[in-house]
């Protein structure tokens, strides 16, 4: 049979985001791929060195992307805190980590439940957003908003906890835990979703190393890599975080290692609620961002990079970000080939893509 | 896959987790961001807050340039909630600008009004004008912003003239 041409994307029920792939296949494998990239530029960077000041900067770099808008605050505001010499109090990290772990919580909940539904197994998929639904609530109650939680702000935070809120938090992730675990199990053992998952888009620990594949992908495959456990831009050392890794490094292995990191992070956020230190959420700062930084933070989809230099004025000359779905795109082209079509869309899912980070 | 399969039947008994939005309400949790209330008696228009918000949806028009009198602008559908201008406002404490805990309700057939959203929104009554006046505005208050530095220069000037002659 002759070759056959298939769009994906950009527009695509099983796709969450556009981005546009080309499939030639032969009864129905694949032999060749062609990727567009780019639909969603909003000339982010550019609008970062013209129409902002460094004290809202962070407003806009928090909208370069709904699921890990706090990943770019963070990056952000790690380095501008860096170039202004400022010190923050305990209270205000260990309230950072809270936020950021939740958010990474819902971020893999809902790239797993994506994976689910594209594998045909909707039910898992619903069972997977109700929780994430959960851990969104405790979010807006935390940050008074589901998505943009704008919680980051230069020398703390922007929101305090009151002894309430934190017991309320803390039943309803005592309340999660079993469901979370029990989610965990369905995705390990769970006979047809096995069917779709193991053993396809398969990457082996030489492939993720030789690509520089960063996050739960390069984890899955047995890389250890992790900004929170290389560098130390928070304490996470204090509140239990342990690296997560699988050997397979397939569809499921990927899905497990997000499985596994939701449940590290949910302990993290039991261990913090029970040991937040007392003291302000904010410092003052002083002085402008004078010098050149570079930031590491680990995003929910891998390592998030941020340079920034200022001159001394109320504007930044440059700020780049680099975001971890750009460093995990190019493996996807080689692991295509030789794949299934109806495969395609799994692997597309299992890798999290956020084009709009990508984008910018 | 049998255990998953007691998990699906157990959600066909169970309640639904959705709630029925338009015909049950959907209320706000606390703390929530909503719309940004003023209270222009507290006011010292020290301009704070339009410089920090990040889409420019406070405006500050000056009337009457020879005294420097000030109207607040508001615009409800463009602003981001983030409450900057809240953190920013050094009279937030007694009131002067306040984030509510409700939510704004759409731009629909009527433009919601309230005095304490500012001048802009109280003025206009057809919805459909609102992006036009708006961009009007931006404009106005630009060009009032560039002849009070004018004014303010011009009146300097004068003053030193003052002060040689008398000299």
């Amino acid at each position: 049979m002759g070759k056959i041409t298939i769009p994906f994307g950009s527009q695509h029920v099983a796709l969450p985001e556009p981005v546009s792939f080309l499939f030639d296949t032969q009864n129905e494998i694949i032999s060749d791929v062609h990727v567009n990239l780019g639909y969603v530029h909003r000339g982010i960077e550019k609008a970062a060195i013209t129409k902002f000041d460094y004290t809202n900067l962070a407003f806009l770099l928090t909208r370069v992307c709904g699921l890990c808008s706090i990943t770019h605050a963070s990056g952000y505001i790690h380095g501008l805190e860096y170039l202004l010499n400022a010190e923050i109090s305990k209270r205000a990290e260990y309230l950072r980590m809270l936020v950021i772990e939740l958010d990474r919580m819902h971020s893999h909940l809902l790239a797993n439940g994506h994976v689910a539904e594209v594998v045909g197994y909707e039910n898992l998929f619903m069972q997977t957003f109700r929780y994430r639904e959960k851990v969104m609530e405790i979010l807006e109650r935390l940050t008074g908003n589901r998505v943009q939680f704008d919680y980051y702000t230069i020398g703390g935070v922007r929101r305090d906890i009151d002894l309430e809120d934190a017991k309320e938090i803390k039943k309803e992730l005592l309340e999660l835990k079993p469901k979370l675990e029990k989610l965990t199990e369905f995705f390990e053992t769970d006979y047809t979703f096995g069917l779709k998952t193991k053993n396809i888009g398969k990457i082996t620990k030489e492939m993720a190393l030789e690509y520089g594949v960063v996050g739960p992908i390069a984890r899955a495959s047995g890389v250890k890599t992790d900004a929170r456990a290389e560098y130390e831009y928070l304490p996470y050392n204090e509140i239990g975080y342990k690296l997560q890794t699988r050997k397979d490094g397939d569809v499921l292995a990927r899905n497990l290692v997000r499985q596994d990191e939701i449940l590290n992070s949910l302990e993290m956020c039991l261990n913090i609620l029970d040991n937040l230190p007392e003291g302000e959420i904010k410092v003052k700062t002083k002085g402008r961002p004078k010098g050149e930084v570079f930031v590491r933070v680990e995003a929910p989809r891998g390592e998030c990079f941020y340079y920034l230099k200022g001159n001394g004025s109320k504007i930044f000359e440059r700020v780049r970000i680099r975001v971890p779905t750009y460093a995990n795109l190019p493996i996807l082209k080689d692991l295509f080939i030789g794949e299934k079509y109806s495969d395609a869309q799994a692997i597309v899912l299992s890798f999290d893509p956020c084009m709009s980070c990508t984008a910018r | 896959m049998l255990k998953m399969f007691i998990e699906s039947f157990k959600n066909l008994i169970s309640k639904p987790q959705t709630l029925k939005y338009p015909f049950e309400p959907s209320p706000e949790p606390k703390n929530y961001r909503g719309t940004i209330f003023y209270n222009e008696e507290l006011c010292i228009f020290c301009d704070k807050c339009e410089n920090i918000c990040p889409p420019g949806a406070i405006k500050f028009e000056v009337i009457d340039i020879e005294n420097g009198k000030k109207q607040y602008n508001y615009n409800p559908y463009l602003c981001i909630y983030c409450g900057a201008c809240v953190d920013a406002c050094p009279k937030s404490d007694e009131g002067c600008l306040s984030q509510s805990d409700k939510r704004t309700p759409a731009l629909g057939r009527e433009v919601v009004k309230n005095k304490k959203l500012g001048y802009f929104i109280n003025k206009i009554d057809n919805p459909r004008d609102f992006e036009k006046e708006w961009e009007k505005l931006e404009k106005r208050a630009k060009l009032s912003r560039e002849k009070l530095a004018e004014h303010k220069k011009q009146q300097r000037l004068k003053k030193k003239e003052q002060i040689k002659k008398s000299n």
